[in-house]
């Protein structure tokens, strides 16, 4: 499988990241821009998803430590030619914060990454996909939380022979 | 708008009130929400009594600490007219909500709260959230985030500090509806809430 590092354009959108208190409209966490991504037909390829946390937040890992923590979740689909599938979530940063300093949460906080693997089945038609879906996140920082939101996820794959 | 940046926001799609900007003085808006252990809660029945309304949810870490500190404050002042009243903003089952709010020894009342309530209290996104109303419904400070301790008593003390002269309910009459308030002996108001 040939491993593809979507567009690690991060600087691109660094100025877009909330930094007061309250994000309004605004998320605390942005996704890069996903260029379109190749695939042979009857192939596979590894794409990698990147985000960037504004500086003051944190969200919970995929693997929080308490089930009532909400934890970072990306679902992503596409048409019947591209499936998605293995996601791959790094591991949690374990930090303590001024809220509790003697409990260790498990974070993601700056920048992270989640893998996918792309497959196309033998003898899908040539052409461009689309691929969408969320992610499902629920931000700190170091006083206060906001309510989980979901944020798009979306890019195309172009299957060629 | 008023001077100090204080409105009331008339036109919004759910009703007459909407907090928005600064709240200090602003009468409280009005609400009937279920509680834990199912009887309708409604907040206008507390008229006379000072008011701690905490906005909180089970995944915010921060709101954790707070809440036994206010549990310790409602039976330290209870007798002086403190009744704390907890919102939770959670989509989880109730009973996973009064176990969390048990186990960190909550001793007043636990609200299911709605996106109305915290539409009608400013959008209430940043959790924890308290608002300190006064005896007579208005508010005395707004509070966001996790605070120091001395500070959450010094606002609850201000707000004991406030007075309520009802203009046609007998004062003997408004303190015991307030009584049967606390002891959950009112009757069952309609939710209109959620």
């Amino acid at each position: 499988m040939r491993r593809a590092r979507v567009l690690p354009v991060l600087l691109l959108f660094l100025a877009g990241v909330v930094l007061a208190q309250g994000f309004g409209d605004k998320p605390p966490v942005e996704v890069a821009p996903i260029g379109n991504v190749q695939v042979k037909a009857g192939g596979s390829k590894n794409v990698s998803l990147d985000f960037r946390i504004g500086s003051e937040f944190h969200i919970n890992s995929h693997t929080p430590k308490s089930p009532l923590l909400i934890p970072t979740v990306l679902k992503l689909s596409g048409p019947d030619q591209v499936l998605v599938s293995d996601l791959k979530y790094p591991a949690g940063q374990e930090m303590s914060f001024p809220f509790s300093p003697d409990e260790k949460l498990s974070v993601y906080s700056g920048d992270f990454t989640i893998d996918a693997v792309l497959k196309t089945p033998a003898g899908v038609a040539a052409g461009t996909y689309p691929v969408s879906g969320t992610l499902r996140f629920q931000a700190c920082d170091h006083s206060a939380c906001y309510p989980p939101r979901n944020i798009p996820v979306q890019f195309q794959v172009t299957v060629v022979k | 708008m008023l001077a100090s940046g204080k409105y009331l926001d008339r036109t919004r799609k759910h009703g007459p009130i909407k907090l928005v900007g600064d709240v200090q003085g602003v009468p409280a808006p009005d609400f009937t929400l279920p509680s834990l252990d199912g009887r309708k809660v409604k907040l206008s029945d507390f008229r006379g009594k000072a008011v701690l309304l905490n906005f909180w949810a089970t995944w915010c870490p921060p709101c954790k600490v707070e809440m036994p500190w206010f549990a310790d404050l409602q039976k330290q002042y209870a007798d002086d007219g403190l009744v704390v009243l907890g919102v939770a903003m959670d989509d989880t089952e109730p009973a996973t909500i009064a176990k969390f709010a048990s186990d960190l020894g909550v001793n007043y009342q636990v609200l299911l709260g709605t996106d109305k309530v915290s539409d009608d209290y400013g959008d209430v996104q940043y959790l924890p959230t308290t608002f300190y109303i006064g005896r007579d419904g208005t508010i005395v400070d707004k509070m966001t985030g996790l605070l120091d301790r001395k500070e959450i008593e010094s606002a609850v003390k201000k707000t004991l500090g406030t007075t309520y002269k009802p203009a046609s309910v007998p004062v003997n009459q408004a303190d015991a509806k307030v009584k049967e308030a606390v002891a959950g002996k009112v009757a069952p108001a309609k939710d209109t809430n959620r």
